[in-house]
């Protein structure tokens, strides 16, 4: 069972072996491997001309790929701490997501930023963040969110595809652990813009993205087994955002739960309380809508205050055992 | 001795200003009964036939087919035999212009009371979808959801026997509706008691002629009497129409008809509407009181309550923006003596 970080190695792999244009560039990927080994030994597979060490300078890194993109090249930048793409914003926002729409069509971005992101590895407040609502909020950016190393295989192929830029957010905490799925062997595609339904059941509907997939998941297990049955949906790429399958989730279930890593405020996850407040299926709701959230707050340095920043497994277990028997 | 009855532009909707005259059913000279279509008359909501309140005689015609006429003014005069009307005017036609007028341009309509309702129930989406598809009045389903929300769950042990329960909510809903309504109204009470005998015949004409002589306050032209009738199918009020032009014997005659009609849940659909006050009768309970009620555009209720074999409490309930303390007490002291 390969791991996520092995599963994103190995869709790198076959997108270098298919195409002479896809290289990667970052901090760190080439020898030493990428800062949390993702590259590993692509530098000695592929050499130094497709696998580029680069100085400390986000934004000269993200522009560089922007012009390799504008010039037909395929780029996969590493940032090495989601954090640090505020250096490269301009490069990201500014440039990358609005060249195809101010050229006309004429010129596209065919370019993948990858970048760990998310808390629990005690890094504390500039090297924990989870910037889901950044991106998805740059209109031109396509952004993918994997929780399993499977979708991450096949949504990074997909993504290395798109002739526009695709941000690709990877947890830190899910780099090492092997999914529930065994990942395929060859290189087929997820889409991007289709969310997976992980299961299905009667109760409740749970959706959350990246590593509170994994949480709810736990959830979902401990639950079914007093009889409370709940589908849980991974919306895997939040921007697009594939909001169909929650709606009819929602239909048959009545009550919906969210829960993403980053802060509640203007968070990722609203944009679905939004969406489902406004659909006709706001009337299939037989209980008000419950999100969990980050804290407001920088994430702590001390590993208690961490974990409390953030929703864990027994946060999402007290929500979803309440919205079920308090609302009939 | 005649009586000269105009029959005015009624007031069909809440936006209703004036109405256009579409032609007429009947010339001067003519005989009519009551409930015969008089003239037909066109507003941007509603199309409406107008009926003879009265057995008589049309005198004149007034509006000229096509006119636009204010609410309230005269369409026709009428010659009626009897001799207590909403307005005499043997006299003069110049009051024929102005009294109407003031009577009815407070006049609501029946029809269109729901406009304030819905203010503070809770309920989840999916239940207000589902009360509206089976009828049923969020306002009085009992809340058991946190922050007293209705839930599912509430909505469905309310909905016990599609086919009576419907029904049953439908006229819960509209009384509860009502007087939800009237609540914030200014209101008080007066009561006395009584050891006279009457029956209800008697009780609904007495009180509609005290009304009728207090025109000074009437916000309606006409007089229409509610009674509270229990049915298998929930209340229902059936509204008898200046019940004090009838005899005793006719009205005692219609009242029976109709408390049988309605208590199979079947009151004719002309008795529905036109209620510009309510008798709530206890006794039939055996209960000496009740919260007063006030409903929608009504201004007056009776209450009689029971006290002992020989006597009965009669309470008055007055809205006190279109009376004052001295006009209820006048008021009850009008029923008492003439029963």
């Amino acid at each position: 069972m390969l791991t996520m970080a092995e599963a994103i190695r190995e869709a790198m792999s076959i997108a270098f072996d298919e195409r002479s244009e896809v290289f990667l560039l970052g901090e760190d990927v080439g020898i030493y491997g990428g800062a949390f080994g993702v590259s590993g030994d692509m530098y000695h597979r592929y050499g130094a001309e497709r696998v580029l060490d680069t100085p400390i300078a986000e934004l000269g890194i993200v522009g560089a790929a922007v012009g390799a993109a504008l010039a037909g090249m395929r780029p996969i930048v590493e940032i090495q701490f989601s954090d640090f793409t505020a250096q490269a914003m301009d490069q990201i926002a500014n440039q990358a997501a609005k060249i195809h729409f101010m050229l006309g069509g004429a010129l596209h971005v065919p370019m993948v930023l990858r970048t760990p992101q998310g808390s629990g590895t005690g890094a504390a407040a500039q090297h924990s963040q989870n910037l889901e609502p950044w991106f998805a909020s740059v209109p031109g950016l396509k952004v993918v969110v994997p929780s399993n190393p499977a979708d991450a295989k096949g949504l990074l192929l997909s993504a290395i595809d798109d002739p526009n830029p695709v941000i690709f957010l990877e947890h830190k905490l899910l780099y090492k652990i092997p999914g529930r799925d065994p990942v395929p062997e060859g290189s087929e595609r997820i889409p991007l813009g289709v969310a997976k339904v992980v299961r299905e059941g009667k109760e409740l509907t749970i959706v959350a993205t990246g590593i509170m997939v994994n949480k709810s998941w736990e959830v979902c297990e401990k639950l079914a087994a007093e009889g409370i049955s709940i589908t849980l949906i991974d919306p895997r790429t939040i921007s697009p955002l594939d909001m169909q399958p929650v709606y009819e989730s929602v239909e048959k279930t009545g009550r919906l739960l969210v829960v993403q890593e980053g802060p509640s405020h203007a968070g990722f996850i609203n944009e679905v309380i939004a969406q489902m407040a406004g659909s006709p299926t706001f009337g299939s709701l037989i209980a008000p809508i419950k999100r969990l959230a980050g804290m407001n707050i920088p994430i702590p340095y001390a590993p208690q205050l961490e974990k409390a920043a953030v929703p864990q497994i027994e946060d999402i277990e007290i929500a979803a055992r309440e919205i079920v028997k308090n609302w009939r | 001795m005649s009586f000269k009855y105009p029959v005015v532009m009624p007031k069909m909707s809440m936006t209703m200003e004036t109405g256009e005259l579409i032609g007429y059913h009947v010339k001067a000279g003519d005989i009519v009964k009551s409930g015969d279509v008089l003239f037909e008359v066109m507003t941007d909501k509603i199309d409406m036939e107008v009926e003879a309140p009265a057995d008589g005689v049309i005198e004149s015609l007034v509006a000229e087919p096509g006119a636009v006429v204010d609410i309230g003014k005269p369409v026709l005069i009428m010659l009626t035999e009897t001799q207590i009307m909403a307005f005499d005017f043997s006299g003069d036609g110049a009051s024929i212009e102005a009294e109407p007028e003031v009577a009815a341009v407070i006049e609501q309509p029946i029809s269109e009371p729901m406009a304030v309702v819905y203010t503070h129930v809770k309920a989840v989406p999916k239940a207000r979808v589902e009360a509206l598809k089976r009828g049923i009045d969020l306002q009085i389903i009992i809340p058991t959801g946190p922050d007293q929300t209705i839930m599912m769950a509430d909505i469905n042990s309310a909905y016990l026997d599609p086919a009576v329960s419907k029904r049953q909510m439908a006229n819960k809903s509209l009384i509860a509706k009502g007087i939800q309504m009237t609540r914030e109204i200014p209101q008080s009470s007066f009561s006395r008691s009584v050891s006279t005998n009457f029956d209800q015949a008697r009780l609904i004409s007495v009180w509609a002629s005290v009304l009728r002589s207090r025109p000074d306050i009437a916000i309606h032209p006409h007089v229409g009497v509610a009674t509270i009738i229990e049915s298998k199918y929930g209340s229902a009020l059936p509204v008898y129409k200046d019940p004090d032009l009838l005899t005793h014997a006719q009205l005692s005659a219609l009242v029976a008809s109709t408390n049988s009609a309605a208590t199979n849940g079947k009151v004719p659909l002309e008795m529905l509407t036109g209620a510009t006050t309510t008798i709530f009768d206890l006794t039939t309970y055996s209960m000496s009181a009740a919260t007063p009620l006030l409903f929608p555009n009504q201004i007056t209720s009776i209450t009689i309550g029971y006290e002992s074999a020989t006597t009965k409490n009669i309470s008055l309930t007055i809205d006190l923006r279109h009376c004052d303390f001295y006009d209820g007490a006048q008021l009850l002291d009008a029923l008492v003596a003439s029963l």
